[in-house]
């Protein structure tokens, strides 16, 4: 047993992996055009996935906490938007993986989680920490999809995660209140924003991200030899309407509580709500 | 696809009312697809939910109460489905658009190999297609979505999407058989901490009141919007400055990064109306805020602006709701 110091062993390095989506600035002007059905921005620019920012924040914060950690970001989306991915960097992750391919277009929840689960799978992991969804498509099923594709357990919308001796413990945030579960590494977690308001780049870091490496990866790397994206995608969209925007209602002024109350009463009787 | 199964999501026993909303829906997609209608309802409380879902025009209600349900997290749940569906057949699995739900829903697709639609307002049917219609980025665009290559569709249904109706019901009660038996599951519920008072769930609730920084604290949370919720029959949500300001817990946060709702009746309580809230609650049937300042942001798409004190305009109100209230009871 000579050099082994068993009070003082290192603990097993963890590897995290943080999946991140861009989508359009949720705070951006964004419109339908009626003629085209395609999305129309003005001036608003890619950025990380909201929620996403708080499943990077979790695993800093962890990383800090257990020492010996390696954050990665792994992220379907185009090549143009590196910069963004880069963003990721400045705040704190280690490394980056574009998987970025014409083939993974229009891929929808089954096809996404199963080659985002490739991807992780290649690179290596014991926690995986997701957003809770997404601010453009917002179906919030690829975490637990992406769970089943890896085979691991997926412990959702947790409000707190923490990882001691290798066993995971997560506040697991539920309608009426929360439940404390925990379960073995390596597992997917997923995150509410109750984790903690996401850090911002420090200009330390903002430099720094420009020496880290970004993995570019394409279909042909992931070993997924059947169909992808819009051929294997198990929906279509068949159209996109625009809804009747809500017209300016009826502004009033009250003077005091009782006119104010008797303004709402008599609206919401009139409507049939009481 | 020809029949379908409805995911009965409870809270030990207490039924939500979108289990009812996809119990009505389920005969009328069944009937068009010429197939049956069940559903699956798991764990404690569930032979109590199974007894209600009985007044509804089912086929069969499928029923475990299996311990591992409830103490290990989803993966039990999941593999009750999973052989459920298989056992059916091609099927369509209605599961509600809750955190639950999405979860569950997600997890079904890659057991499944199915497709997915979430968020799903309305249900059409057209040569044996399944078109769902689902409002997407916060209500800005109106999508509609089919399923192919896939002999299981999961769509998630967006509470207070589909109407009520208990009639018709002779379903039967069907106990299932523990699939995987012997096998271990990982992921355990150590605890379940009630913080709310027990009440709705937000996404179901058929009222919100929600409010915003105007409130100037939690007291008043308490003190003025719960007791209005209470007469309306509704729940209590925030903007994200009371959840940032620590004000209420972030379960309650509408608007981007939180909660999306769709109530056919929405009051915002000193809430201006940015858009990151906005976005959650665009698509409620009515909008009434209250407000001190006429120039805010609600105000544009509001029914109903009040400008006033909402300290003092908030107690009358709940006096005349429960008054009204009180002369129907």
């Amino acid at each position: 047993m000579a050099g082994l110091r068993p009070h003082h062993r290192k603990a097993r390095r963890v590897k995290i992996v943080v999946t991140l989506k861009v989508v359009p600035d949720p705070n951006g002007i964004k419109r339908i055009d009626p003629a085209t059905k395609r999305l129309v921005r003005t001036g608003a620019d890619n950025v990380i996935n909201p929620y996403d920012e708080y499943a990077l924040e979790a695993a800093l914060q962890l990383k800090e906490k257990l020492g010996d950690t390696t954050v990665s970001v792994v992220s379907m989306v185009p090549e143009n938007t590196k910069e963004v991915v880069r963003k990721a960097l400045a705040m704190g992750a280690d490394d980056a993986v574009m998987l970025s391919d014409a083939a993974f277009e229009a891929s929808d929840v089954w096809d996404t989680a199963r080659v985002l689960a490739e991807a992780i799978r290649k690179h290596g992991f014991d926690l995986v920490i997701c957003g809770g969804l997404s601010d453009d498509g917002s179906t919030g099923a690829v975490p637990g999809a992406l769970a089943e594709h890896l085979g691991v357990p997926g412990l959702t919308n947790a409000r707190h995660v923490d990882v001691v001796d290798g066993k995971l413990t997560i506040q697991r945030e539920t309608d009426s209140g929360y439940q404390v579960v925990s379960g073995p590494l390596p597992a997917m977690v997923s995150v509410t924003m109750g984790v903690g308001e996401p850090r911002y780049p420090s200009l330390k870091g903002i430099m720094g991200a420009k020496k880290k490496t970004i993995v570019m990866s394409a279909h042909g790397d992931l070993g997924v030899n059947d169909a992808l994206g819009a051929a294997a995608a198990k929906t279509e969209l068949l159209e996109v309407g625009v809804p009747a925007t809500r017209a300016k209602g009826e502004v009033l002024t009250a003077t005091d509580g009782a006119e104010g109350a008797k303004l709402i009463f008599d609206f919401l009787q009139h409507r049939k709500l009481i | 696809m020809q029949h379908v199964i409805i995911f009965g999501e409870h809270q030990r026993g207490q039924t939500r009312k979108v289990t009812y909303e996809l119990a009505t829906e389920a005969r009328v997609l069944a009937d068009v697809l010429g197939g049956k209608a069940h559903a699956v309802v798991l764990g404690s409380g569930a032979a109590s939910l199974a007894e209600q879902l009985k007044r509804y025009p089912l086929d069969t209600i499928h029923v475990s109460e299996d311990a591992d349900l409830d103490k290990f997290l989803i993966d039990p749940v999941i593999d009750y489905v999973e052989a459920l569906a298989r056992n059916v057949g091609p099927s369509v699995i209605l599961v509600p658009n809750t955190m639950y739900g999405r979860d569950v829903g997600g997890r079904l697709s890659a057991r499944l190999g199915a497709g997915l639609t979430s968020d799903v307002t309305e249900i059409k049917v057209q040569d044996g297609k399944v078109d769902c219609v689902s409002p997407k980025l916060g209500g800005l665009a109106i999508t509609t979505c089919t399923f192919k290559n896939c002999d299981y569709a999961i769509v998630t249904v967006r509470p207070n999407a589909f109407a009520v109706q208990a009639s018709g019901g002779s379903a039967e009660v069907k106990q299932l058989e523990k699939p995987h038996a012997g096998k271990s599951y990982q992921m355990v519920i150590e605890q379940d901490v009630e913080e709310g008072t027990g009440e709705l769930g937000l996404e179901e609730a058929p009222v919100v009141v929600a409010g915003g920084r105007g409130l100037g604290g939690p007291e008043p949370f308490q003190t003025l919007l719960r007791p209005l919720a209470e007469a309306l029959g509704g729940a209590v949500g925030a903007s994200r400055a009371a959840a940032d300001a620590g004000w209420v817990p972030y379960s309650l946060q509408i608007g981007q990064t939180g909660k999306t709702v769709s109530p056919p009746l929405y009051i915002a309580v000193g809430i201006s109306g940015a858009i990151q809230h906005k976005v959650g609650m665009r698509t409620a049937g009515t909008i009434v805020a209250i407000n001190k300042d006429g120039g805010v942001p609600i105000g544009e798409f509001a029914d109903l602006l009040v400008v006033g004190d909402l300290f003092a305009i908030v107690p009358e109100l709940t006096k005349l709701v429960q008054a009204a209230r009180a002369a129907h009871a």
